[in-house]
């Protein structure tokens, strides 16, 4: 047995901690309406590594690289979720967060810009200046904060069931109208030897999101809001308990795995419906173009989409979808603002955005008007507009959350999907961790 | 491996001295007075080690001593002293004690398996009488070691898979379907899965280390033995385990400090979940600093690893000196 192996973790907290140490509450703002100086350099780090889109960030890149070719840039990328969010801590720790960083929107956001981490864009990109009417207002105010404007909106993410048109077909089935429609259909899949949802909850946020997405239907958003704040938060609404309980339901009626899910990956139950082995499947908007590729099965079959079924009678917004766009920051200590402020307009430019949204990328751009069936494949067209005919939208629950809380979200996922916790046990679980937050 | 190297005191010097039977020979050079010459050149070719030492082993740890104390938001930098704070939040984390308890099943597991199952598989390893078959059993054994951890943990996650694993489909072919599961899925079987896993993974090397152990035994103790007629079993109870009493203490030290700091493979695999039931001391560690930002707490973990560690191998030293077999 290595005796080394905590070594990196122990060494990575230690190394931060240090560093740690030299940091200062506050820190000066860079000048962001200075002249660009195009002879200096440019640090990049995104959330775009492997395909498709590390690809997509390189040929940006090189094309701005070309309109600027004294400047020096440096592109990281690393992968979404665990991996960028590992690499950025250790990057604030050391002080040594690039020019342009990838940022989601929710209390991830907020840490950078309430902290002095982020330059305020607001003059411009608020609603109403040349660059910010480009954006979807509903975009810009994922990324406002305090009242101000910290984030540039790459793209629009939202969630969706998909589904395969050949398995809907075949067994006579309509897309389903309500939860209850939804469960009903899913034993008509089964009884046909078919896998209804595709589901893997290894890392315990693909449970979240539909208990988000549950959460959002069955607690008033006001209700929410409060809990979502560690000071109001009271996490004592049974809108939750008949979230979860709605949760298992489906865990136990619609999965092939049901409680055995948390031992299946997120990207095995993708290649279920990709293959054609599963009629649906809950995923991100920015997915779409990744399961549903020119060669899969699930093409061949036919890809459908629709917003996962409110519940009748629900006491919360049955109006309102799951989902927030990411964007960027632009570093509050960059000697290069003016520049990095340039580079995230030739990004999110006319020309950048189309091609973001288009095939292989698939990747719905917050730019408006964009997104349309002429540029975009069919799905992502059809989803960018659910996003924008939405009433309203609610941020992922472990985005939302502050970091405690949105923990035991995820291991709360985790005790439902293998029936370790009953929703109420779920739901003091959470209460408890918000009030070890407040 | 330099601390795992045979004490110089435990190899005969020669056959005659083996022929001879227990002798003490002098294995030491004349010792070296303080305050001469001598003493003084060899502290000075010990400070470069000292130094690198001191910088990059004790001052981290003192520093991290200090950190357990404080809270501090990673955003701002923003610091402040909390006194015990960490520790007694510590104390209270029902989770924290799951993580302590799940090491301790990783380490008595890995005690039965690492070391007293590794012996005896050494033992009959070498009790094998051609040595072109000693050499192919140990590389055999020692392959899985061979493998990085996180290419075994991802190779046991395929072996795990609920549905398509080789685990269950074995299951199911021999008519066991009922204990067919998702073994990294379920709360009660996680992290007996990923130990399985590590002990897969380690057993090969505490052969190997057993195997060098035992081959310095001169023979004629077991030719003695035979002589008077005493059996494998008792040869192996009476004359193997005895004189590979140091390297077995060392293997306990090893196992036992490796056990609480286990870390890739439950990241690897589980990531400590389902619902955190397969948290152990390293992955808690990190789940406080990097997931949930509380660098105090995970400072304040760093330093309970290390004082259990510390006791433990303390123990175990103290315990193999007093029992210590020279020959």
């Amino acid at each position: 047995m290595n005796p080394t192996r905590a070594t990196t973790a122990i060494a990575a907290t230690g190394i931060l901690a240090l560093a740690l140490t030299a940091c200062s509450a506050s820190g000066g703002s860079a000048d962001i309406t200075a002249k660009p100086d195009f002879s200096g350099s440019l640090s990049i780090l995104t959330a775009g590594a492997g395909d498709p889109m590390a690809p997509y960030f390189e040929g940006v890149v090189k094309d701005y690289q070309a309109e600027h070719p004294d400047l020096k840039i440096t592109l990281a990328q690393e992968t979404d979720d665990n991996a960028i969010k590992d690499k950025e801590k250790v990057l604030i720790g050391s002080q040594s967060l690039p020019d342009v960083y990838f940022t989601y929107a929710g209390n991830w956001g907020e840490n950078f810009a309430v902290n002095g981490l982020a330059v305020d864009l607001s003059k411009q990109i608020a609603p109403g200046t040349e660059w910010g009417d480009s954006f979807g207002t509903a975009a810009l105010d994922s990324f406002r904060y305090e009242g101000k404007y910290y984030g540039v909106p790459f793209y629009n993410d939202a969630k969706f069931m998909g589904y395969n048109k050949r398995i809907f077909s075949e067994l006579g089935l309509e897309v389903p109208s309500t939860f209850d429609e939804l469960i009903s259909d899913c034993f008509t899949i089964k009884a046909a030897g078919q896998v209804p949802i595709a589901f893997g909850n290894k890392d315990g946020w693909p449970g979240l999101h539909y208990l988000g997405q549950l959460v959002a239907y069955n607690v008033p958003r006001d209700t929410i809001d409060a809990d979502l704040a560690p000071k109001t938060a009271r996490y004592d609404d049974p809108g939750y308990v008949t979230a979860m309980e709605q949760f298992q339901r489906l865990v136990t009626e619609c999965t092939g795995d049901g409680s055995n899910s948390n031992g299946v990956t997120y990207t095995t139950a993708q290649q279920q419906q990709a293959t054609g082995k599963a009629a649906m499947y809950y995923q991100e908007l920015i997915e779409f173009d990744s399961v549903n590729t020119s060669d899969s099965q699930l093409n061949r079959d036919g890809f459908g989409i629709f917003q996962l079924p409110a519940p009748d009678g629900a006491k919360g917004d049955p109006g309102t979808l799951q989902g927030a766009p990411e964007g960027y920051m632009i570093n509050a200590k960059s000697k290069n603002a003016p520049v990095a402020l340039d580079f995230l307009k030739f990004l999110t430019n006319r020309e950048n955005a189309t091609t973001l949204s288009s095939p292989p990328y698939g990747q719905p751009s917050a730019v408006k008007g964009v997104v349309t069936e002429e540029v975009a494949s069919p799905a992502v067209a059809e989803g960018a507009k659910l996003v924008d005919d939405a009433e309203s939208s609610f941020a992922w629950l472990d985005m939302a959350n502050v970091p405690e809380v949105a923990d035991s979200w995820v291991a709360v996922s985790e005790g439902l999907v293998s029936g370790s916790l009953t929703p109420k046990a779920a739901l003091a679980a959470v209460r408890a961790a918000a009030e070890k937050a407040k | 491996m330099t601390a795992l190297q045979a004490p110089t005191e435990l190899r005969p010097t020669s056959l005659e001295e083996v022929g001879r039977g227990p002798a003490r020979v002098s294995r030491r050079r004349g010792p070296v007075r303080p305050g001469t010459r001598a003493s003084a050149g060899g502290l000075i070719w010990l400070l470069p080690a000292l130094a690198v030492l001191a910088v990059f082993v004790y001052w981290p740890l003192t520093q991290n001593i200090l950190f357990s104390f404080l809270k501090w938001n990673i955003y701002s930098g923003e610091q402040t002293f909390v006194g015990g704070d960490n520790y007694v939040a510590l104390a209270e984390d029902p989770i924290f004690w799951k993580a302590l308890g799940n090491n301790v099943w990783y380490a008595v597991i890995s005690i039965v398996f690492q070391v007293f199952g590794a012996l005896v598989l050494a033992a009959i390893v070498e009790s094998v009488r051609r040595e072109r078959w000693r050499k192919a059993l140990r590389a055999i054994y020692f392959i899985p070691s061979a493998i990085s951890l996180t290419v075994a943990g991802l190779l046991f996650y395929f072996i795990y898979q609920p549905q398509t694993g080789l685990l269950n489909v074995f299951f199911d072919n021999l008519g066991l379907g009922q204990f067919s599961q998702a073994w990294l899925g379920h709360e009660s079987t996680a992290i007996f899965a990923i130990i399985a896993m590590s002990q897969w993974q380690g057993f090969g090397y505490s052969v190997l280390l057993f195997s060098v152990a035992l081959q310095r035994i001169p023979q004629e103790l077991y030719e003695a033995a035979q002589i008077d007629g005493i059996g494998p079993v008792r040869r192996f109870f009476n004359v193997s385990l005895p004189l590979v009493r140091e390297m077995t203490g060392l293997m306990m030290i090893v196992t036992i400090s490796g056990a609480f700091q286990v870390f890739n493979e439950v990241m690897v695999m589980t990531s400590g979940g389902p619902n955190n039931s397969s948290q152990v001391l390293g992955t808690w560690l990190y789940h406080a600093g990097f997931v949930t930002n509380d660098f105090g707490s995970a400072a304040a973990i760093g330093v309970a690893i290390f004082v259990i560690t510390l006791l433990l191998a303390a123990a175990q030293l103290a315990y193999s000196r007093k029992k210590r077999v020279e020959w």
